[in-house]
């Protein structure tokens, strides 16, 4: 860093900053907050296993981004942790050789994804060992399985199920303050987030009567906004970050807090999603933007990011990308599928339909059969239609052999939904008129 | 950055948001991206720039090239490694344990980006795979960020269980402008293609390099090509092809350079005779005309050698190509016939092909019933199969002549068959043989002209 010296400060503190977010907000899955039952609820099996040589069995269930590895990764410190991968079979299967040698030593199971040990006939014997072990009384062990599918239970077989002890426990994102509206859990995580830790001069302080108990607490509090210990050992040049600017930054943060267009824009976010991974990637995209330019978050910003992050319509742009020709083969099959009630069509088919079209308006230039046939692969190619592989449909149905079709003549289903497509018509740049009509004045 | 800018034109958003992501230095980096947008609109060539420029430890890694997921853990290993260590990756595992050897060895802090081009097929693969490389990050110790590149948009890529959400960026196709901008800046490379092929004088040349010339070129181009395709790189290749037939007339000194309406009017046909000949490379420049008067009695004496002629000529025209096979008589009344039994429903032969077929009762409703459903003509459902007889007798019912069933004649569905015209099964026994007619309507209507037969006429769908 001292390299950047010469710099202007600004920039060398805004790029600090900019790294230190980064990091947090990216690296730090330790931190933890709410549950404190379940997380309870754990640490006392885990401890049971390991002080008391019980044996238990145990499942977490919740959504997407509620935090379940983080619990169990902040339990499981100073334990090892097996296997956090569905993939290492074989390695969990020797340990469990092993496991009935090493009598005296507790272990611990983690099987993060477990509905993927569900699937094969195989994996599930693998489960009943595992769960017949702990009723076995030989080596003192806990196994915790981590998904996210609630129906994990019926997955199982019924052997599997017999051995299992039948403790779960349910992590759902917000269950614990129902009273509180979700968008104000996520102001404070953007606040706790963002903040840059002032431990420097609070630890000084700290520092010159630590023989209480209550001066650690304090020291805890300190840190509260700071970055695990080892983890931050990795970077040493933030030592570089100016506690004048820290303390700037931090009223700047808690000031935006207060702003009710923040609270908003998080509210519309939270009637997407709650998941909190999610969040973390718009507070990194919002934290990337800062530069000498612009040091300071704008709300705006982070409400455009909210915009493109909830709602992408990356399929109506990819409708408008797409040339003249091809939407308009895109709004024959809409209509040839609107006037048969969603029925496959092929090629031929559309076009059909296109031609009748572009012969009724003389202004459109007319284009050879093969550029066509091409502009339609083009749209298979991106998926914007899709083969049909049933042969429920009426017109193949009684062609038992149907021994390859040319591609002509094979059937397509639109895979993009009608609203799309009308978003995309609407704005369109400098679509010509005659397609906007006939788009609009749909069954010819 | 301003460099790079010039570099990779009309990108300049794109450019700016994968530098904030990518930050700089040992910042952290983001878990994953996924980059979608249209074929050629840029996202490799941004990518790649964008991570040379920051110098930072990347491998790029075509998904194409990967059957099986081997190849990758061993493709992204070895991009990431200097040194040659002769291990077999197998499995995810294997993958995540060496990144972590590698980030206690060498790597550190040090950002690591993987980029995945192509993505979309990774769907073919496990399902896993994809989820996994899309939170690597948490799997290995690494700084390590993936990207994804792809000409799907996310909705595409159907997670059964949901994943680790990556953070999507979109690229745009370019606009009119921006097509032109870019074209234009090879304008240089145009103009040498141009020497290379014609000899020019120095003061025409002059006149050539203008770039008002190629400018004004390229607005004619567009106008005409910009409707059906927005492809960049097919735009480049028809440009290419057809600025030299528009300089043509002024180094034969036919038009001058000034003259543009003149110009126009000598390129805007050629344009539209192109623009048939759009994404199928097809150059017209050895173009090849069969020896007249080859006289093929037999249909097998299609010579090989001139077979990628032929299908030049099929490209540029069905009705050449049809006239290129020059099939024997009975052949082509055959492949009619076949092609009539595909395209008619069984149940109406008597009445197409026989004299006295009595008279057609019409009921009202069947006429409607006809009427109404275009998108079902047996023309447009494809064909369907026929066995060997009902071809023999639809055969014998088009032709005029009396002729006997000879093994010549059956020879000839045989040769038939083996030209592709009609697809039928390998069967040795000729009772349950089947056949399907694969030509397609003009194909037919171009041999039927020959024998002097009308097609149409004897078609259910156009009765």
């Amino acid at each position: 860093m001292c390299g950047l010296a010469s710099e202007n400060p600004l920039e060398v503190q805004i790029k600090l900053i900019r790294k230190y977010l980064k990091l947090k907000i990216m690296a730090d899955n330790i931190s933890f907050r709410g549950h404190s039952q379940e997380r309870n609820h754990i640490y006392d099996l885990f401890k049971r296993t390991v002080s008391h040589g019980e044996s238990h069995s145990a499942l977490m269930l919740g959504p997407r981004g509620s935090g379940k590895t983080t619990m169990q990764l902040e339990n499981a410190v100073g334990d090892r942790v097996f296997g956090t991968f569905a993939e290492n079979l074989a390695f969990l299967l020797s340990c469990l050789q092993s496991g009935a040698d090493r009598r005296c030593k507790s272990m611990l199971f983690i099987l993060e994804e477990f509905d993927m040990f569900c699937h094969s006939g195989r994996t599930q014997t693998l489960l009943y060992n595992l769960f017949d072990i702990t009723h076995s009384e030989q080596a003192p062990m806990c196994v915790l399985g981590v998904t996210n599918r609630l129906d994990v239970m019926e997955l199982l077989e019924k052997r599997v199920k017999s051995r299992f002890s039948h403790r779960h426990l349910f992590i759902f994102p917000n269950e614990h303050d129902s009273q509180r509206a979700p968008q104000y859990k996520y102001k404070d995580v953007l606040v706790q987030l963002l903040s840059l830790p002032v431990q420097k001069t609070v630890k000084k302080k700290s520092r010159s009567r630590r023989n209480t108990v209550s001066d650690d607490m304090e020291i805890d509090a300190a840190l509260e906004n700071s970055l695990p210990p080892h983890i931050l050992a990795r970077y040493p040049d933030f030592d570089h970050l100016n506690p004048d600017f820290i303390l700037d930054w931090n009223q700047h943060i808690t000031g935006m807090a207060e702003d009710y267009k923040l609270i908003d824009c998080l509210e519309k976010l939270c009637y997407y999603s709650v998941n909190e991974q999610i969040f973390r990637n718009i507070l990194f995209e919002l934290v990337s933007k800062l530069s000498c330019d612009s040091p300071y978050i704008d709300v705006s910003d982070l409400s455009a990011i909210i915009d493109k992050t909830v709602a992408p319509e990356h399929r109506v742009k990819l409708l408008q990308s797409l040339s003249i020709l091809e939407l308009s083969l895109v709004i024959a099959m809409k209509h040839g599928m609107e006037i048969f009630d969603g029925q496959p069509m092929n090629f031929e088919m559309v076009l059909h339909r296109y031609t009748k079209f572009a012969n009724s308006n003389s202004s459109t230039q007319t284009v050879p059969r093969p550029v066509i046939l091409k502009a339609f692969e083009h749209l298979q190619e991106l998926e914007i239609i899709m083969p049909v592989k049933t042969t429920d449909s009426i017109y193949n149905g009684s062609e038992t052999t149907a021994n390859r079709v040319q591609k002509e003549y094979k059937l397509y289903t639109l895979a993009v939904p009608n609203e799309d497509i009308s978003d995309a018509v609407k704005n369109f740049k400098a679509l010509p008129t005659e397609i906007n009509h006939w788009f609009n004045n749909s069954v010819v | 950055m301003e460099e790079l800018q010039n570099k990779v034109p009309c990108r300049e958003e794109q450019l700016n948001d994968l530098f904030n992501l990518l930050g700089e230095g040992d910042e952290c980096l983001p878990c994953s991206i996924f980059i979608s947008g249209s074929m050629a609109t840029g996202k490799t060539l941004c990518v790649n720039s964008v991570l040379r420029n920051l110098n930072y430890k990347h491998v790029v890694i075509d998904c194409i090239e990967c059957y099986t997921p081997k190849i990758m853990y061993e493709g992204i290993l070895s991009g990431l490694d200097d040194e040659e260590i002769e291990v077999k990756y197998e499995t995810l595992m294997d993958l995540t344990n060496n990144l972590n050897r590698l980030q206690e060895a060498t790597i550190g802090n040090n950002p690591v980006v993987i980029v995945f081009d192509r993505a979309e097929r990774l769907r073919t693969m496990d399902h896993n795979i994809m989820s996994a490389f899309l939170r690597l990050r948490e799997l290995c110790n690494l700084n390590v960020c993936t990207i994804f590149i792809t000409h799907l948009v996310y909705e595409n890529f159907y997670f059964k269980m949901g994943v680790r959400e990556p953070i999507k960026l979109y690229f745009p196709n370019y606009n009119k402008e921006e097509l032109f901008k870019i074209i234009f800046l090879h304008q240089k490379s145009f103009i040498n293609n141009l020497l290379i092929t014609h000899e020019v004088d120095d003061d025409i040349r002059e006149e050539l390099e203008k770039p008002e010339l190629f400018a004004n070129f390229l607005n004619a181009f567009l106008s005409v090509f910009y409707r059906p395709c927005r492809d960049l790189i097919e735009l480049q290749h028809m440009a290419c092809v057809n600025f030299i037939k528009y300089c043509e007339p002024i180094i034969k000194n036919e038009i001058n350079a000034t003259d543009l309406s003149k110009l126009w009017r000598h390129i805007s046909p050629i344009l539209k005779s192109s623009l048939e000949l759009l994404y199928l490379r097809i150059s017209n420049s050895k173009s090849v005309n069969p020896s007249p008067g080859k006289e093929n009695s037999d249909a097998e004496g299609i010579p090989n050698h001139n077979f990628e002629n032929t299908l030049k000529e099929e490209l540029t025209s069905t009705k050449t190509f049809a006239q290129s096979f020059e099939l024997p008589y009975y052949a082509k009344f055959l492949l009619i016939a076949a092609y009539l039994a595909s395209y008619n429903p069984p149940k109406e032969d008597k009445r197409l092909f026989m004299k006295n077929h009595g008279k057609q009762r019409k009921r009202l409703q069947q006429v409607r019933a006809k009427a109404k459903i275009t998108e079902k003509l047996n023309t447009q459902l494809g064909p369907k199969v026929f066995t060997l007889d009902r071809l023999l007798a639809i055969f014998y019912a088009i032709l005029e002549e009396k002729i006997g069933l000879t093994s010549n004649l059956l020879a000839q569905i045989a040769t038939l068959v083996e030209l592709k015209l009609i697809a039928g099964s390998k069967e040795i026994d000729l009772d349950t043989a089947k056949y399907k007619c694969i030509v397609g309507y003009d194909f037919i209507s171009a041999v039927a002209q020959t024998v002097g037969f009308n097609v149409r006429k004897y078609l259910y769908d156009f009765m």
